[in-house]
């Protein structure tokens, strides 16, 4: 009992430590600028009055310039799930965004502040999140948001105010396809994902018959048919596709009669647990000499204490950036301001500070500074130069966005496991 | 219980319904042959290597059924209840196993320092990890009866059954607490590396008969035929069919009945502690769940052999492997529905058979 007691105390300290923590973020907004509560943005172009003429962008911009007098603050939105159950990703992306403001410094006698407000994920208050960044003129960019649902509501408003979008993490692949010309992101899709693990299978591995597998679960499931669809596209042929019960461990029957369609390579669908049970058991049911193919659920350290010398050739992919001297760099830094690696709470920590350090980029990029030192953004251009993202070094990797918005065209890392440990694949 | 009134349907109804099960049943039947005859005869689409696989897979996981059905069936036999805690009880003695391991594998070996002592001496470490595992599962089994059963021995056939539903739901969320949700690799000694093992050239392609495999299955057969020699040969066994058979009887021969009872969890206790050493051995992962579901299929296993019966419940394990590795094979379903058709063959047998495949009349106060 009292060991109970202790723990449920410890844990009501933890939160309250973990919500003050949290506060600043939550508090900094009010105090920010005037922002009046109108809900229909005043995102016109408020020039100085008695200030020298606005540059020509301005008056032929569609959206206007947001104006920043020397030692102004511009503001970068991040609408993020920092409470309720999906708040670690929020948290975590947002910090990672934080660094990406520091590194920037200031500029122009300007400084940059990530405002990171709570949307907690959903749809409707993704909505209200946006609303707030238009009436707020010092906001030019939004870096998200971070949920898909949370993103769909919000971009329409932007789009309206001309405020660009930079998605750390929103995958679902119908976003790029509505024809927002604001939304832009650099995770990768499920759709690209699998595409590129059909064109590895065919091309670099030449594998022809892949039998793919997944546990029955939303995530694998659609990840396998999609590989599916991908590998018959590029000239393949799929010989068997078979589903497993999670939680169980002893799928020897369903790999035998797998084995017997003579695939060169097997596609997972699925996460460690049953994947590395899956690896161990091909090795007795004739599949020796398949490869095993899995995913970023089926990537990690676990799977190699999982599957010992069985694991030897498996391949995975990974939303975690290669070790690099900025991601290194990076890593450092999360873990001296934050007290933990990144990467632990999502993994989408690197992303978070490659869209803010993209976004402020390519702010820089648009602004005009007249003779008396304030800088004109001009919004509309800005949001063609965020979908105009080209070459852009992060420290996840380089970013090149297409005529739609997806900004990771060179799809995930392929990990392999080499001597008993993943290596980057060529 | 043989003189309550059984419940009456409508005479008509009670006629259709006569008749309709059989046609139903030999619907299924028909349906069966067929689709065995489309797939083997018709299709060939499995070679021999293929069928040995799926036999070699069947015949390991139905000794472990076998061996945790018959804790199902001892249980039923002398005190005529199901223990829905028995998967528990396995679970118990696969982390027992695994700490062994685990240990074992961090103490270093006198005799070479550069191996551990699990490695060094790899047979006298798995004995240890046996002994660990029954032992704590015999324990388990020990006390579940004296705390969870015992107290409810006159109370009406539902309560105790319910007990032991508690009793599994707490002994989950124990080892979770105690354990961790995470889940963990067995360590094995080389010996028994997983995924390696013996070749075997079958119809053109080498088949693998995994050492862990080989393993599990001569285990299961040995302590199955240790378990039948006792109940059939020895003093104890003796009083346990006679417990099983009349508990007022017993008691007047002489018969200690409270410790045959114990001795019967004890022993089914130490079996299941068998089975889930061997389930990590074997597939490698455990966690607090592990023992749900090969519990709800022993327990299958043991009522289509016939519950209370003990050759029954090692048929019955048997034959429910088999048919989860061989049969979506055999009738051409993907392998999801193993567990559908597994259960549809239960029904199919109880329908024909209502005291299971084995079963013999059950005495009347089993009723």
């Amino acid at each position: 009992m009292k060991a109970i007691k202790f723990v449920s105390i410890l844990f009501v300290i933890a939160l309250l430590v973990t919500a003050c923590a949290k506060a600043p973020v939550a508090t900094e907004v009010p105090v920010a600028t005037e922002a009046p509560a109108a809900t229909d943005a005043p995102v016109a172009t408020e020039a100085p009055a008695g200030e020298a003429a606005v540059p020509e962008a301005c008056n032929s911009d569609p959206f206007g310039c947001a104006t920043f007098k020397p030692g102004d603050v511009v503001k970068i939105g991040m609408g993020a799930p920092l409470t309720g159950g999906y708040a670690s990703f929020g948290i975590d992306i947002s910090q990672g965004g934080e660094l990406a403001v520091k590194d920037a410094g200031t500029w122009n006698g300007l400084t940059f502040e990530l405002v990171a407000e709570d949307d907690q994920g959903s749809a409707d208050l993704g909505a209200a999140v946006a609303n707030k960044y238009v009436a707020d003129p010092a906001v030019v960019a939004v870096a998200g948001h971070i949920f898909s649902g949370a993103s769909a509501s919000a971009a329409p408003i932007y789009e309206k105010a001309g405020i660009p979008m930079l998605s750390p993490s929103a995958s679902n692949p119908p976003l790029t396809s509505n024809g927002w010309k604001v939304f832009n992101r650099i995770v990768f899709t499920d759709e690209q994902a699998s595409t590129a693990v059909a064109k590895r299978l065919f091309n670099e591995l030449n594998v022809r018959k892949l039998a793919v597998m997944h546990d029955g679960e939303d995530y694998g499931k659609g990840l396998a048919e999609l590989v599916a669809a991908k590998f018959a596209e590029v000239g393949g042929e799929v010989v068997a596709s078979e589903a497993i019960t999670p939680k169980e461990t002893d799928f020897t029957a369903v790999l035998s009669v797998v084995a017997a369609k003579g695939p060169d390579a097997i596609f997972f669908g699925g996460y460690t647990a049953e994947g590395g049970v899956m690896a161990n058991q091909m090795k007795t049911t004739g599949l020796e000499n398949a490869i095993f193919f899995g995913c970023d659920g089926t990537y990690g350290e676990d799977f190699l204490q999982k599957t010992g010398v069985n694991g030897e050739g498996a391949w995975a992919y990974s939303l975690n950036p290669p070790d690099s001297p900025e991601k290194l760099a990076f890593d450092a830094a999360y873990e001296s301001a934050f007290g933990q690696k990144p990467g632990v709470l999502s993994p989408y920590t690197w992303n978070g500070y490659d869209t803010v350090a993209g976004l402020i980029d390519r702010i820089k990029a648009v602004a005009i500074t007249d003779a008396a030192g304030n800088v004109y953004i001009p919004r509309g251009a800005l949001v063609d130069a965020v979908r105009a993202i080209k070459d852009f070094k992060g420290v996840s990797g380089t970013y090149t966005c297409s005529e739609i918005g997806e900004c990771n065209i060179a799809g995930p890392l392929f990990m392999v496991i080499k001597d008993g440990a993943w290596v980057p694949a060529q | 219980m043989n003189d309550t009134v059984p419940l009456k349907l409508n005479t008509t109804a009670a006629k259709i319904l006569k008749y309709v099960r059989p046609v139903i049943g030999i619907a299924v039947l028909v349906f069966i042959l067929y689709r065995l005859y489309s797939v083997l005869i018709v299709q060939h689409e499995f070679g021999l290597d293929t069928w040995t696989r799926l036999l070699v897979s069947g015949l390991i996981i139905g000794g472990v059924y076998a061996l945790i059905a018959i804790g199902y069936t001892l249980v039923y036999g002398v005190l005529f209840m199901i223990n829905f805690a028995h998967g528990e009880v396995m679970m118990l003695g696969s982390f027992a196993g695994y700490f062994v391991f685990e240990a074992l594998n961090a103490a270093p070996s006198a005799a070479s320092p550069e191996m551990s002592f699990l490695n060094a001496n790899p047979i006298l470490s798995v004995i240890i990890a046996f002994l660990a595992g029954m032992t704590v599962s015999a324990g388990a089994g020990y006390f579940l009866e004296k705390l969870a059963y015992r107290p409810l021995r006159k109370a009406p056939r539902l309560v105790p059954l319910i007990s032991a539903i508690g009793a599994s739901i707490f002994l989950q969320n124990a080892a979770q607490l105690l354990f961790s949700p995470q889940q963990r690799s067995f360590t094995n000694p080389d010996l028994l590396t997983r995924g390696q093992g013996w070749k075997l050239a079958i119809g053109g392609s080498n088949v693998i008969l995994s050492y862990t495999g080989v393993f599990t299955f001569a285990l299961s057969i040995i302590l199955l035929i240790l378990l039948y020699t006792i109940v059939q040969k020895t003093r104890l066994g003796r009083a346990m069919r006679a417990v099983a058979l009349d508990k007022k009887t017993a008691a007047l021969m002489g018969i200690d009945v409270d410790r045959t009872i114990s001795i019967t969890f004890l022993i089914s206790g130490a079996l299941a502690g068998a089975a889930g050493v061997m389930w990590g051995i074997h597939n490698g992962l455990i966690d607090y769940y592990v023992g749900f579901i090969p519990g709800i299929k022993a327990f299958t296993a043991a009522v289509l052999g016939g519950i209370g019966n003990i050759p029954g419940a090692m048929v019955g394990g048997m034959f429910l492997g088999l048919i989860e590795s061989m049969g979506p094979a055999a009738l051409g379903i993907p392998f999801q529905l193993k567990d559908v058709l597994a259960f549809m063959i239960l029904i199919l047998v109880l329908t024909f058979r209502p005291s299971g495949l084995l079963g013999e009349r059950l005495s009347e106060e089993k009723l």
